[in-house]
């Protein structure tokens, strides 16, 4: 039997259904009903993404003129800042809170103060610190989505089998309680106290802890303080303590973030430093673990640094080149409505970014630690990321720094003075060139608040 | 009949047959890399028009320490992985070319590694390679007593991309298997009659008769290795630990696409170019004259 | 008596390579027999030392589950199964593309004179040399204009546009067939046209299958170029899927992290097992320069 014909078919067949579907599978059909649509794309998925389609659910149901489409889209930096310069952005893209100077440096989103001054949004109305994270060279950029701060999330059980019946109060206290917790069996760990690199989301934040600064906030860059480097020494002592190799092999063997194998969940860090989002996972992945949370301890010599906390945001920008900017902005402005804020809020279990709470919202509210996150989100010693173009190569140079420093292969104060010399001549460039544009006032609206 | 100003008829249809890839060759490969020309001399974000700043993306590149550090691993990468691949498969297809029985089952079984897509290939050795439960620890534990912290450290780290490369060396060694079997038999007999060890045969006549094949094979692998991109920026990200994996490629695309640097990057893209330019030819006019004196 | 020596000898020889050969297979092959054994254990056991090599409980179930995670951010789909449908689109094009213009393209360049070709037939090989990073932001920059970003089309209209590797490896086969062919079917009043479609074509069929068989390859494993043009996960193709699988909000657990792998390679894998031929052959051939 000749087959030839029949596999003809076919192959013909499979061009035409792919030359169809390659078209077909990514036009997205317009409304009947004539709703200008939003894209909206959104970093989170799971529950914190279903907290926010319920609020994407509320919006599109309180109005019949905007229908605002909300994506799940993993890498959502990169991503945004790729459609962005492909000229396909979407309309709305919730981005960290990091990324502000740098979109907007490159005009990769729009500024928002017109909108906001229309919708009657200022400063006044959220907490200082996380409005400020949305402002860059005294133009408005985004606006809040959730907010977080950060906090030392302990592991009762443990610290109590190794007869501490409080949380650590100072840095001295956590490394003495590492001690006891750390054990060592032959060449490998089997637990810690504390590991500053689990989960090591922030390693720009440990000079905040000791007081330090990474830069003048302007024009110069400064990592290798004496403050600065005494944290990063205090960071590589944990590596020190138990062998680098033999701390990095014990992290391989931590299960994925968001699961029972969660090295603290999986009690084998007793110790960590985590956001307002942690009880969240706690109660999805390991409800009968016994913890709490306590502000995150400060050197003993420094008590007026009690309460330090690296503060996040999840913001909203409308990129360059969206098509319906205005309507997005009404998404936005819904957002950063009591009502639309706690219902996002609560969905995440997460604080406030608002200055005022509704009644109960603090009382009703399903993390059990929520006030002490809430109170951190105001105190004086405040964590944030430095709002500066250049801030993803130099958050990238302090990864790296932290490492060597971790390895033993370079020194605090080497490594730190590495970043400085390396950071400085980009960061020259950048104020080089905003200069030429004008849009380096010399002195910045943000600083006079 | 061939009247200037007057195409023939073959040219006509040498030309409308060759059309497509002349049009491609300009669109796609000739324009963009005179367009990546023009902008290593431009500061330019694809959202904001290029400003002509003349050289100093070059004079940046030079004194950027992380430009020479993701080099210098490229080089590294290249200039170990390429040769230990080569020796590799070469051995390999020596050993199958013995006409032992079952030659298609083990050759299937060297080859089925090559076949591993680089995303897979990226995720799976992670694994293999990871300090508290990868099997690569498990059988040298009880061997050599000791627990390699191979992703953590920065000696180690780079070397597992070479022993990837090495795994996957099926395709190379196919091609030399056939090479092999080129080789006149007759060759060989006159060094048996010679009394020639297996050795000095390997060295004097497999390994010269084979060298176009290498030449041309080492070449195209030189040019691959240069552009890795894929397992490194997913095993690694950012160059952990410490840069040690930080390849060009992968700077490349971080200074365009993450910094938003774009003549930067063309201005690494071009030394790219360059620098594989330059190897190639040196390559090619080495090993001709080597070619060139064994087989005379 | 030197005769039973030899073969004593050779028996000796003969079983030290097949020692060695066979010690070398289970070298290379562990990796995957891990890759497959990690992707059926459940997570516990997929992370105790020292390891186990069979899965206790058998645990297939893991397939369906990564075959299904995260399908809620794509509206209760399996994300898997778009991944493969995308990668499948984006093959079927390109792989149509790459026979169809590199068979016309290496035609004019073996079989047809016409001035300047041998120059550009120089500069086509030459074109290997250009690496695709230098490439990568101009291209960008340009299908942004074309509004091609988003879409497949960067992935596969480049493919109908011919490329050196596999002109060269065509052009050697149709060099080999003899002009006398050509030269008769012109005789009998045969167009160019007819001669490639009508002679030439059907004798270049094996060659054709290897470039349709490393156009597939090519396309299937590509990393960067869907990295740069695909952002909705809508159409992310298998290669994007499977890197968010590790990396996307913490990562996926190790065993549905193997299981998700095992589903990307074997399709590879079994096309290698039913084409194992031309396969073969024409890497042969295509590293042989011809």
């Amino acid at each position: 039997m000749n087959l030839t014909p029949v596999l003809t078919v076919i192959g013909v067949a499979a061009i035409a259904w792919a030359a169809v579907t390659s078209e077909t599978s990514i036009q997205k059909p317009a409304r009947a009903d004539g709703r200008v649509v939003v894209t909206y794309w959104e970093k989170w998925s799971d529950f914190e993404f279903d907290a926010m389609r319920a609020v994407v659910n509320e919006f599109n149901n309180s109005q019949d003129k905007i229908f605002v489409e909300v994506l799940s889209v993993p890498n959502i930096t990169q991503k945004t800042l790729l459609a962005t310069s492909g000229g396909i952005p979407p309309d709305i893209a919730g981005l960290f809170g990091g990324n502000v100077a740098q979109y907007a440096y490159n005009n990769a989103v729009i500024p928002l103060d017109e909108f906001a001054a229309e919708a009657g949004i200022n400063r006044d109305q959220y907490i200082p610190a996380y409005y400020d994270f949305c402002t860059y060279r005294g133009q408005l950029w985004c606006l809040p989505a959730t907010p977080a701060s950060t906090a030392l999330h302990y592991n009762v059980d443990m610290l109590k089998a190794a007869g501490f019946d409080e949380p650590p109060k100072t840095l001295e206290d956590l490394d003495a309680m590492d001690k006891v917790i750390g054990r060592k069996d032959g060449d490998s760990l089997k637990s810690m106290g504390f590991l500053p690199t689990e989960p090591g989301w922030w390693p720009f934040a440990w000079p905040g802890f000791f007081g330090g600064k990474l830069w003048d906030g302007e024009t110069k860059i400064t990592m290798a303080t004496p403050e600065n480097i005494r944290a990063y020494e205090w960071m590589g002592s944990y590596s020190q303590r138990y062998g680098s190799a033999t701390v990095s092999s014990f992290q391989e063997g931590f299960g994925t973030f968001k699961s029972p194998q969660n090295a603290f969940m999986d009690s084998k860090v007793a110790a960590v430093l985590q956001g307002v989002w942690m009880h969240n996972f706690i109660t999805t992945f390991k409800p009968e673990l016994n913890y709490s949370a306590a502000p995150f301890p400060y050197p003993a010599d420094r008590p007026e640094l009690a309460n330090s906390t690296v503060l996040d945001l999840d913001i909203l920008v409308i990129p360059r080149g969206a098509k319906h900017p205005k309507e997005a902005f009404e998404f936005i402005k819904f957002v950063q409505s009591q009502k639309g804020m706690e219902m996002l809020c609560l969905g995440q279990k997460k604080n406030s970014p608002l200055a005022k709470t509704s009644p109960g919202f603090l009382e009703n509210h399903p993390n059990p630690h929520i006030k002490l996150f809430q109170s951190l989100a105001f105190s004086e010693n405040a964590i944030a990321p430095p709002k500066t173009p250049i801030w993803a190569q130099w958050g990238d140079e302090i990864r790296t720094a932290t490492q060597s420093i971790n390895s033993g292969s370079k020194t605090a104060e080497q490594a730190m003075k590495d970043v400085d010399a390396k950071m400085q001549p980009l960061l020259d460039k950048v104020i080089r060139r905003e200069r030429a544009l004008g849009i380096y006032p010399e002195k910045t609206s943000e600083d006079n608040n | 009949m061939n009247k200037p100003g007057h195409l023939t008829n073959q040219t006509k249809a040498g030309l409308l047959f060759a059309a497509p890839w002349l049009i491609g060759f300009a669109v796609f490969l000739l324009f963009p890399l005179l367009k990546a020309f023009y902008n290593s001399f431009t500061e330019y974000t694809i959202l904001t028009p290029p400003v002509w700043i003349g050289f100093e993306n070059f004079a940046d590149i030079f004194r950027d320490e992380l430009f020479w550090k993701s080099l210098g691993n490229t080089f590294y990468y290249a200039f170990i992985a390429v040769p230990v691949s080569t020796v590799i498969a070469i051995s390999l297809a020596m050993l199958l070319n013995t006409k032992v029985k079952g030659q298609a089952f083990y050759r299937t079984f060297f080859f089925l590694p090559a076949l591993v897509p680089a995303v897979p290939l990226a995720i799976l050795w992670l694994w293999l390679f990871n300090g508290e439960a990868g099997i690569i620890n498990a059988i040298i534990e009880p061997i050599f007593g000791i627990r390699p912290n191979w992703l953590g450290d920065v000696n180690l780290a780079k070397n597992i991309l070479i022993v990837m490369s090495a795994w996957g060396v099926g395709h190379a060694m196919v091609i030399y298997l056939a090479g092999l079997q080129q080789v006149p038999i007759a060759l060989y007999e006159a060094a048996d009659l010679d009394g020639a060890s297996p050795l000095r045969k390997t060295f004097q006549i497999t390994i010269p008769m084979l060298s176009p094949v290498i030449m041309f094979n080492v070449v195209m692998a030189i040019i691959g290795s240069f552009q890795v991109f894929t397992q490194p920026y997913i095993m690694f990200p950012g160059g952990a630990p410490e840069r040690s994996t930080y390849f060009y490629s992968v700077y490349i695309y971080d200074a365009a696409f993450r910094d938003n640097r774009m003549g930067y990057a063309s201005a690494m893209g071009w030394i790219m170019f360059l620098i594989i330019l330059v190897l190639t030819l040196t390559a090619i006019k080495f090993m001709d004259k080597k070619v060139h004196y064994e087989s005379n | 008596m030197a005769k039973r020596t030899l073969s004593q000898q050779n028996l000796l020889s003969v079983g030290a390579i097949h020692l060695v050969l066979g010690l070398l297979s289970i070298v290379f092959l562990i990796p995957l027999v891990w890759m497959i054994s990690t992707s059926f254990k459940t997570v516990e056991q997929a992370s105790v030392f020292p390891p186990v090599w069979i899965p206790d409980p058998f645990m297939g179930g893991n397939y369906k589950e990564a075959w299904e995670y995260g399908k809620d951010q794509l509206g209760g789909v399996a994300p898997m199964l778009i991944y493969a449908r995308n990668s499948l689109i984006v093959c079927i094009l390109a792989v149509t593309g790459t026979v169809i213009s590199n068979s016309i393209v290496a035609y004019s360049f073996a079989r047809l004179k016409w001035p300047g070709r041998d120059l550009a037939f120089a500069i086509t090989l030459a074109t290997m040399m250009v690496p695709f990073p230098v490439l990568m932001v101009p291209l960008f920059g340009l299908f942004k204009d074309f509004g091609w970003v988003g879409t497949f089309r960067p992935l596969w209209i480049p493919a109908w546009f011919a490329g050196a590797f596999n002109i060269f490896l065509l052009r050697q086969f149709y060099r080999s067939i003899p002009m006398e062919l050509s030269e008769a079917a012109k005789i009998d009043g045969c167009s160019e046209w007819g001669i490639y479609s009508k002679v030439i074509l059907p004798l270049t069929k094996p060659a054709l299958a290897v470039v349709a068989l490393f156009s597939f390859m090519g396309t299937w494993n590509d990393f960067l170029a869907p990295l740069l043009y695909l952002q909705q996960q809508e159409t992310w193709t298998l290669a994007i899927g499977l890197q968010a699988f590790r990396s996307q909000a913490g990562g996926a657990p190790i065993h549905l992290q193997m299981a998700a792998s095992t589903m990307v390679v074997a399709p590879v894998i079994i096309l290698f097992f039913f084409t194992q031929k031309q396969f073969i052959q024409g890497i042969a051939t295509s590293g042989l320069k011809g």
